[in-house]
């Protein structure tokens, strides 16, 4: 459960997916060729009731390791829903959310 | 005497209850234990012992007039330490009777912003990467005294010289000596520029100087990891999961935790568990002793039958990178009137050193230090911060000589591992030292590799096309990934590439193609003294040797026909041939093989002489290599050196292969994981062809000649082609 | 153990791990790390660093200053190097940052990040981990609201990089 923070308070988000951002040409030892793989993009918003409103976004390059980490912050003053992507190649999406409230 | 190589150890920063004068007298009482110079440095205190003056951080002077120099590359019995020592005190011009060095740590070089440069040791590059900076501190710093002595007399210091730690000024006779102006020195400006001398001026590199090390190895005076003892310190043993890739589960301390001695059993990260007890011994033992559940993890049936069919696909699949490329090889190939194809293949294998792996290590919330033997010191400075989550300003490491480096050791793993124990128990040091059976089988494996090699011939005996394919395991994608681009790891190519001054093919072939399909095992690759080049000297110089065979034209013509336009290449193929009577006939019984290849800045060629009983044993006899390092810094340690590359290069050839098993690697010992005896090593006679102008390494290159060259002489012994190693696994009867 | 090994090529979809602190405003404690932050030797930044940062600044002058840039200055490997940038901003509506940007000196391609903040972030403050290919430059970039830009340049050493050979 995240932590509940009073209105008006900063607090920090960190996310982290598991993926290998594989940046070019490797073959596993059954020797197939891993394709490159990697995580393009991240989009946090909050939806606190009249449409989405951005929090943090990144574009991530293939310099960012493997199982990618964000730390960024937010003022909460709202509450709401946390819209949480992450975009990459092959199509790969992943999304999630988690509710805000504040005290 | 140019014995003493002080080891620097802080006990504290400066909180400890142990005081100096107290360590040294335990030291002295308890029995066997060896008594080393510790110095104590409090914070903010020079890296020299008081009165004695840093004129720059290359070179300390004493009043006494001997003189510290500062070695900022490990030493690992290659010589190195003695080497660079000569190329500063030349410049420096200081009596090399006096010297002694020492080893900054790596923590004293971060915080002086890299003063010393780059710490690590590998690649063959301790000389040839350091040499212009360190001269021109020795330079400098003999500027600086020479300037010192020129001020005090109130005279130019044009009108003065140094030789020898003595400055003298003609005109007036009047002298000094080093030790008396270094304080003043190390006040003034260092000079914006120095001139280098003339290599065909030295009196001290270039020479046949003893080495500063080998006293002390001798009398065994020598501190090794594995010799040291800190108040208060703890031993540690640790297993590490068998199966690369695999965990931890689970374990049972019920019957090792009450043993005598034993402190703690405990889990290492998520892969090991490790026992802390008073001696190695009890914790070895007691180790031994606890019930250890593994998840061996994805990786666990993997073996060296799946190995072999992964690498032979790799042989013939569509997709690889290129290495090195000219012409057409494969339509050359195509319409050659005759083609020879020969499949080759180099085994893992295991670096063994003398000495194994292990770390010393004591951490407090203030501090973390370590003593350990290792090639990068700033590596294992930053593996220690990394690991017990100190800045790297509150971390130190002290570098002990290494018995045996061999590029296992530019590795911080151990160090890691150190740390984490130390954490458990702040404030005191533990030593872990690895078992051989942890050594043997948590290695870093020389990669393993298969080669397709496929020439198109003309009429003429002409090679026409080459096609070199090599499938198998890439370091940089398991060490350093983030170096792979566009899938080529382009240290793989190694020997063969079109050009430039580190590993370049001395062949001219009018169309050519070498490409490598990468295939990677999971045992974890590692930098194996000669690297790359050890697997591709085997393949080119045993393929050019068939197709000289082929041809019927003798493998030194053919040779010769093809590095007409290397003529480094040429020069010491033609040195070690001569040298090692290739045209004339050999006593009865023997035979000769050759072989050549250039790495490491250095061109290096062998002729090989062995003989082969109807049984099929062999005894390789005799070794004539030639070597082009450009300078020759210390000839003799040159030719222990290349000695030293075909002891250890043949004893990779004939016994060295590290196999897989249910995921795990089969060879724990020096049993099934023999090297070379004493018998069984050949004379080896060391051609230097120094051609001067330019620095290549040593360290390296004439271990990649040793097993072709021995190939090469097999067949000619035998008619029997071996393509595969190690020796021992082969059928060497008469073909 | 290796981070990269037969398994890697099996991960699932992922998941993401979401933790929520809560953090006062800290606007006093930023001007310590401004403090310090490692400068840089003044070294000129090769062609296509320079081109980045020149495309991130879109005309404007880029100025040291009011960014600092917390990483390691001595990493092992490089393979996997916590990086944090922050600016020093009051986050209001008036003076805020819109944009931080991550670059290098020597991997393979000069861009690491791009990250773009809300209108309520708070505090502009971001970390990752990167990967490092040999010693080198990392350098942040920070847009303000106005369109002004500000940098910071950290020379990390990377160490393992002393094993391979200088041909890389």
């Amino acid at each position: 459960m995240p932590a509940q923070p009073r209105r008006g308070d900063v607090i920090e988000i960190r996310a982290m997916i598991a993926h290998p951002m594989e940046t070019g040409y490797r073959a596993g030892s059954d020797g197939q060729l891993l394709a490159h793989d990697l995580i393009r993009w991240f989009n946090c918003s909050l939806d606190s009731g009249n449409g989405k409103e951005l929090v943090f976004s990144a574009q991530l390059f293939p310099a960012i390791a493997a199982n990618p980490y964000l730390a960024f912050h937010l003022r909460a003053n709202k509450e709401g829903t946390l819209h949480f992507s992450w975009e990459g190649d092959h199509s790969f999406r992943h999304t999630e959310t988690a509710p805000l409230r504040v005290v | 005497m140019n014995a003493t190589h002080d080891v620097k150890g802080a006990l504290d920063g400066g909180t400890s209850a142990v005081s100096r004068r107290q360590f040294l007298a335990a030291s002295t009482v308890a029995g066997g234990s060896l008594v080393f110079a510790f110095h104590v440095p409090l914070a903010g205190e020079a890296l020299a012992q008081p009165a004695s003056a840093e004129v720059n951080a290359w070179v300390v002077v004493h009043p006494d007039d001997s003189v510290v120099i500062r070695i900022a590359r490990s030493e690992m019995g290659q010589g190195t330490l003695t080497g660079l020592a000569q190329l500063v005190a030349e410049e420096l011009d200081c009596d090399w009777s006096k010297v002694t060095t020492e080893y900054p740590t790596p923590g004293q070089n971060v915080a002086r912003n890299r003063v010393w440069g780059n710490f690590g040791t590998g690649g063959s590059r301790g000389i040839r990467e350091s040499q212009d900076y360190v001269r021109k501190g020795g330079a400098a710093a003999r500027t600086m005294l020479v300037q010192a002595a020129a001020d005090e007399w109130k005279v130019a210091a044009s009108e003065c010289r140094a030789a020898a730690g003595v400055i003298t000024h003609r005109a007036s006779g009047r002298s000094t000596s080093y030790g008396k102006v270094a304080a003043a020195a190390s006040k003034l400006t260092p000079p914006a520029t120095v001139a280098l001398k003339d290599p065909k001026d030295w009196t001290l590199a270039g020479k046949r100087l003893a080495r500063l090390d080998t006293v002390d190895k001798t009398t065994g005076r020598q501190i090794y990891g594995h010799d040291l003892k800190l108040p208060g310190m703890l031993n540690a043993a640790i297993k590490e999961c068998p199966v690369f890739g695999g965990k931890l589960k689970s374990f049972n301390a019920t019957a090792a935790a009450g043993r005598p001695g034993v402190k703690k059993v405990l889990q290492v990260g998520d892969t090991a568990v490790a026992v802390i007890a008073d001696t190695w011994w009890r914790a070895k033992t007691a180790l031994d002793a606890v019930i250890i559940e593994w998840d061996e993890g994805p990786n666990a049936k993997a073996s060296s039958e799946g190995f072999d069919a992964i690498l032979k696909a790799g042989l013939n699949a569509p997709q690889a990178a290129i290495g090195n490329q000219n012409g057409d090889a494969l339509a050359a190939i195509a319409a050659s009137a005759r083609r020879i194809e020969s499949v080759y293949s180099h085994p893992h294998q295991n670096h063994a050193t003398m000495e194994t792996m292990n770390a010393t290590a004591r951490y407090t919330p203030e501090r973390c230090e370590v003593w350990t033997p290792t090639q990068n010191g700033e590596a294992a400075l930053a593996a220690t911060s990394e690991a017990c989550g100190l800045p790297v300003a509150k971390c130190e490491v002290y570098k002990l000589h290494l018995g045996g480096g061999f590029g296992r050791r530019g590795m911080s793993d151990y160090v890691r591992q150190a740390v984490l124990l130390a954490k458990e128990m702040p404030g005191t040091p533990i030593k872990l030292i690895w078992s051989r059976e942890e050594d043997m089988t948590q290695g870093r494996y020389h990669p393993i590799t298969q080669c397709k090699l496929t020439a198109g011939l003309d009429g003429q005996g002409n090679i026409t096309g080459l096609h070199m394919r090599i499938s198998g395991q890439s370091i940089l994608a398991a060490v350093f990934p983030q170096n792979v681009v566009n899938g080529k790891d382009p240290i793989v190519f190694q020997g063969l590439n079109a050009t430039g001054p580190e590993a370049g093919i001395g062949y001219t072939i009018p169309n050519l193609l070498i490409d490598h399909a990468m295939r990677n095992p999971h045992v974890p690759p590692g930098f194996w003294r000669g690297v790359n080049l050890n697997q591709n000297a085997v393949y080119l110089e045993c393929f050019i040797d068939e197709v000289a065979h082929a041809t019927q034209q003798d493998p030194l013509a053919l040779r010769r026909k093809l590095m007409a336009n290397h003529p480094k290449h040429l020069a010491v193929l033609n040195a070690a041939a001569e040298r090692g009577g290739w045209g004339q006939p050999a006593p009865a019984g023997v035979f000769r093989g050759l072989a050549q290849t250039m790495g490491y800045g250095s061109y290096v060629a062998a002729c090989a002489e062995v003989s082969v009983s109807a049984q099929g044993v062999l005894k390789v006899l005799r070794i004539v290599a030639a070597t082009d390092p450009g300078y020759a810094v210390n000839p003799q340690q040159i030719e222990a050196q290349v000695e030293g590359s075909f002891a250890y290069g043949l004893s990779a050839a004939l016994y060295g292969s590290c196999t897989v098993k249910d995921g795990r690697i089969e060879q724990t010992n020096f049993h099934t994981y023999p090297v070379l005896k004493m018998e069984d090593m050949p004379k080896v006679e060391t051609v230097l062809v120094s051609s001067g102008g330019f620095w290549g390494g040593v360290g390296e290159p004439t271990i990649a000649v040793a097993a072709p060259a021995v190939l090469n002489a097999i067949f000619a012994a035998t008619g029997r082609r071996i393509r595969d190693l190690p020796l021992k696994d082969q059928n060497l009867k008469r073909a | 153990m290796l981070p990269f090994t037969a398994a890697a090529h099996n991960q699932g979809p992922g998941r993401t791990l979401v933790s929520l602190e809560r953090r006062h405003l800290v606007v006093v404690a930023m001007t310590g790390w401004l403090a310090c932050a490692r400068q840089v030797a003044a070294a000129p930044l090769p062609d296509d660093l320079a081109a980045a940062i020149a495309a991130f600044a879109d005309g404007m002058p880029v100025r040291e200053g009011r960014v600092s840039l917390d990483i390691a200055e001595l990493v092992d490997n490089g393979n996997t190097v916590p990086v944090s940038v922050a600016v020093d901003s009051p986050m209001t509506e008036a003076d805020h940052v819109t944009a931080i940007s991550l670059f290098n000196e020597r991997n393979p391609q000069r861009e690491v990040a791009h990250f773009v903040l809300g209108p309520s972030a708070g505090l502009a403050r971001v970390s990752t981990r990167m990967r490092l290919a040999t010693t080198q430059r990392v350098v942040a970039l920070a847009r303000m609201r106005d369109g002004s830009c500000w940098s910071r340049t950290v020379e990390v050493i990377v160490t393992l990089a002393a094993c391979v050979e200088s041909e890389l």
